[in-house]
């Protein structure tokens, strides 16, 4: 059995020896052109005169584009993923990110004005500095919490508010009582910083028309290339027949290389206008200010205790951030993947939350590695540590009382979701186990008494992970089916070649999906390849992204392999002279149950394409597909504990500690695993204490353009991690595996954050929003010894 | 843009070529040599994907232009090691998971080679403290320290 196996990965020779093949690195027979964007200096402002004129007489230039020439060509609009309903289940007030400046307003820094595309990319650049753009500023807002005011410009005047959409969730009345004769109610404020994903691939796009065919070829730093091909249909009106999207490797995604996004629709604009390829690749200050930005909400939160600590009810008021545009998927996060976690691990009779999704003058928000998850996480959790202190309870002791005990599983809960299946206190022992708990609290008193300040952060949570089922997600808002899809095809010489919908941008499927089909084939790992990113080669895919795709696409892989395996087994009983239920199929070879006869596989596959003995009714070839579309999501839970110091002198946070115990279901590769639990729990970290996409409010200039100024985790910043696990099986999926790639950001900004207000209570220190930086744990600290005196 | 002429030794081979003074190390590189192997991930001297051994020492080939390699022995990814005869540093990142996309691996393998020629046993701060200017934003960088000291275990058991 591969399954289960720790084995090393088969795409790292390539990666470690300098050989990946990412969208920079592709070369083609014709020289490549580059584009250069020319975006808006300004937070909001009419666009009064482009003049192109001196750009388009320079060196090596090719073309220079304009909204006005986006407009005269036909081309399209965006469209969203996600489309935003309100509560009645109408359109919201939508405004689709544009891909170029096309009505005369500019609404947030960053955003394209004019396209040059030239011989190379410095004279691209140096030809867009010469466009000349002439501004009127506007009135300009980029806070979130700011976004409702009454005297808070309008990002989009035609809708006469700055809200998009308001949705409420959860048993409102009941809330109200159970928070009305609660023994005691805690209210936190507790906004989100936004962050994004800032993988170190920029994102880089490259398009080719080929005029003889009339075919389009796309190489993108995508996860989800069949998607990216349908919303071109929308951009640039090519039919998906017409056009081949390619992602090749690609250097991290995280949610953010989701999205039809403005360049890259451009340079295949760019590319059919020029008549050659054409490829951009981001400056990292393009990046930081052009990738989607991420959480930014703002919440109010209460939540009820009974004298035991026992929760009653909680209710939220939350401002969600859409930026200056609906992205693409935004949606997904204010009514889909937030609202519907809020119980946590927690058995919570009443539930409600207010959602109101706003416009400002900030980037596009979207979806980022938890998406709406580590928002809902880091909202209840922060209510349930105030909650414990206030009350007097120890944390870790009121999270207990208040878990879904397992013999509760399904479990329904007040927001209306149903967990499958989990065990919550089961990991809060492991939990407890694995950091000495009770010897951290008798730690955390005695440094106290030496006046140091130790903090122990808490947080257990449901995910809800691989999206679809497809009905379930259409119901939530989904416009695209969120199944997957896999073909195994066996070769004539029993070689087995994979290919599957979903995308590798780190998570090593070239390695997991052929343990999955070698088991299911009982053959030698090392006979199978796998394709994936190549909407030419495969059939049909929706992507990774969202924890999904071990439990569509490696279920898909799972189908097809033993549809295949049925086939093949008719093929060999015939030539075997059995019936196909009398074969076993492993190490290659049928063998003839209670006997020595046997026949190699690869023998049945070359038999399966060039025999003409076979049964009558049996189809030439020997190669499946599975459009898997799963009974359920599925709903991974974990506990994080964590330890953290902070100096008293300079208010600067160490991490020192940090466990995480996970339920993902059945694990394919737990070092795999291993490694998507790590790498979520330091961005997880890095948005608790370090990263900020921060704009300046009075401006609207953009202030964490490099990465000087955003604070990307370095080495030091993060501890060694403790994981210990208990898997309990996902009811959706005959693998019963829940999916993993979430979990460390969805819990760590919750956790840490818990940590740092857990060291800091016993002076007065209540709340610190993120990042928690040593200035502001500073300024909280003066603020809570002032009030107090 | 007028150009100069240079001569740079990549990987033990010399090449002569005519370069923008403006040009990068990286660039030329990639898209001169092509070298693909050498990332770039920011371009302002941060992210260190673009690390590469100039003369013996860990260099930003994104903070270094073409013109200041004159004379220079380079070396990039592409000449750490080969499939049959891997780096101990690239197997020990294959052994113990330190990479995951691959796009820092090149600039974070350089550095752990500099790093266990001046240092052939480091302790985790060392490591940590060593790799503080390569970033990555999928490992969560344990399995990388991990595998630089896998990797010293192994070239100090390659020198006895």
């Amino acid at each position: 059995m591969y399954v289960g196996q720790a084995i090393r990965r088969r795409e790292d020779d390539r990666f470690l020896l300098g050989r990946g093949s990412y969208v920079e690195d592709i070369t083609l027979d014709d020289p490549i052109a580059h584009a250069a964007f020319v975006r808006s200096p300004h937070a909001h402002a009419a666009v009064t005169r482009v003049d192109a004129a001196r750009a388009a007489a320079m060196p090596g230039v090719l073309a220079v584009l304009t909204g006005e020439d986006w407009t005269r060509a036909g081309n399209g609009e965006a469209e969203g993923v996600w489309p935003v309903k309100d509560m009645s289940g109408a359109d919201a007030r939508t405004v689709n990110r544009p891909f170029i400046c096309v009505d005369g307003t500019v609404r947030c820094v960053g955003e394209i004005v004019a396209m040059v595309v030239a011989e190379d990319r410095h004279q691209a650049q140096d030809a867009a500095e010469a466009i000349e753009v002439d501004y009127e500023e506007k009135p300009a807002n980029t806070l979130t919490a700011r976004a409702l005011d009454a005297d808070t410009p309008l990002v989009h005047p035609a809708h006469g508010t700055n809200e998009v959409l308001v949705t409420e969730h959860g048993l409102k009345e009941e809330t109200e009582a159970a928070l009305a004769k609660a023994h005691h109610v805690t209210e936190v404020v507790v906004p989100t910083n936004r962050v994004t994903a800032a993988s170190i691939e920029p994102r880089c796009y490259m398009g080719h028309h080929d005029t003889v065919n009339d075919r389009y070829t796309v190489w993108t730093t995508n996860q989800a290339p069949h998607i990216v091909r349908r919303y071109f249909t929308k951009s640039l009106n090519i039919p998906e027949h017409k056009l081949r999207v390619i992602a090749p490797d690609v250097g991290g995604g995280f949610g953010m290389k989701l999205y039809h996004y403005p360049e890259e629709a451009l340079v295949l604009w760019g590319a059919i206008v020029s008549g050659r390829p054409v490829r951009w690749v981001g400056t990292r200050s393009e990046c930081l200010l052009g990738d989607t930005h991420a959480r930014d909400h703002h919440t109010v939160g209460r939540m009820g205790f009974d004298a035991e600590g026992r929760i009653l009810g909680v209710k939220f008021e939350t401002l969600g951030a859409f930026g200056a545009y609906e992205s693409q998927w935004n949606a997904s996060i204010t009514n889909a993947y937030h609202f519907t976690m809020l119980s946590l691990a927690y058995d919570i009779p009443a539930i409600h939350t207010t959602v109101r999704a706003v416009y400002t003058n900030a980037t596009p928000v979207d979806a980022y590695r938890g998406a709406g998850r580590p928002e809902t996480v880091y909202q209840v959790e922060r209510l349930i540590e105030n909650g414990a202190h206030e009350m007097g309870i120890d944390p870790l002791e009121l999270r207990a009382r208040n878990l879904i005990p397992p013999e509760k599983f399904p479990y329904q809960t007040a927001i209306g979701i149903t967990y499958d299946s989990g065990d919550p206190p089961a990991l809060v022992e492991k939990a407890r186990a694995l950091a000495n708990y009770d010897a951290l609290r008798a730690e955390q008193a005695a440094l106290r008494a030496e006046g140091q300040w130790m903090g122990i952060g808490i947080c257990a949570f449901f995910d809800m992970a691989g999206a679809g089922p497809v009905k379930m997600m259409n119901d939530l808002g989904a416009k695209i089916g969120c199944y997957d899809v896999a073909s195994v095809r066996v070769h004539p010489d029993g070689r087995i070649t994979v290919f599957a919908g979903s995308h590798s941008h780190g998570q090593g499927h070239e390695t997991t999906w052929s343990q999955i089909a070698a088991d299911r084939l009982g053959c030698n790992i090392e006979h199978i390849d796998l394709v994936e990113g190549d909407t030419d080669r495969v059939p049909m895919g929706i992507g990774t992204w969202g924890s999904r795709s071990l439990s569509t696409a490696g279920m898909a892989v799972y189908t097809a392999a033993d549809r295949v395996v049925a086939k093949s087994k008719r093929m060999a009983a015939h030539m075997l002279e059995c019936a196909p239920e009398d074969l076993d199929l492993a190490d290659g070879e049928f063998t003839v149950k209670g006997t020595d006869r046997k026949l190699s596989f690869a023998a049945v596959a070359n038999a399966s394409y060039h025999s003409g003995d076979r049964p009558p009714d049996l189809e030439i070839g020997l190669e499946e597909t599975s459009f898997f579309d799963p009974a359920d999501c599925t709903y991974p839970s974990a506990v994080h504990l964590c330890v953290v110091l902070v100096d008293p002198e300079t208010c600067a946070v160490t991490l020192r500690d940090y466990w995480a115990v996970d339920d993902v279901g059945t694990v394919i590769n737990p070092m795999v695993l291993e490694g998507q639990v790590h790498g979520g729990l330091a961005q997880g970290i890095g948005q608790a204490l370090m990263e900020e996409c921060a704009y300046d409010p009075e401006s609207g200039q953009y202030l964490a353009g490099t990465f000087m100024d955003y604070a990307v985790p370095h080495a030091e910043d993060v501890p060694s991690f403790g994981l210990d696990s208990h898997f309990t099986r996902a009811l959706g999926n005959p693998l019963g595996a829940k999916g993993a790639g979430e979990s460390g950001t969805i819990g760590a900004p919750a956790c840490v954050c818990n940590g740092v207000i857990d060291a800091l209570w016993h002076l007065g220190v209540r709340q610190v929003t993120q990042p928690m930086t040593p200035k502001k744990i500073w300024r909280a600290i003066e603020d809570a010894q002032r009030a107090q005196q | 843009m007028e150009r100069e002429s240079i001569s740079v030794t990549v990987n033990g081979r010399t090449y002569e070529r005519a370069v923008e003074p403006r040009r990068l190390l990286s660039d030329f590189l990639r898209d001169d040599l092509r070298l693909t192997g050498t990332h770039v991930g920011c371009e302002h001297g941060v992210c260190g994907s673009c690390t590469v051994m100039m003369d013996g020492v860990t260099a930003r080939s994104c903070l270094t232009f073409a013109v200041m390699a004159d004379g220079a022995e380079i070396e990039t990814i592409e000449g750490l090691g080969s499939a049959d005869a891997m780096h101990p540093v690239q197997q020990a990142f294959w052994e113990k998971h330190g990479l995951q996309c691959g796009f820092c691996t090149p600039g974070m393998l350089m550095t752990a080679v500099e790093l266990l020629k001046r240092n052939p046993d480091p302790s985790v701060d060392d490591i940590r403290d060593a790799i503080s200017g390569n970033l990555c934003r999928c490992t969560g960088y344990q399995t990388i320290v991990d595998s630089i000291r896998h990797a010293a275990k192994l070239m100090r058991e390659d020198g006895a």
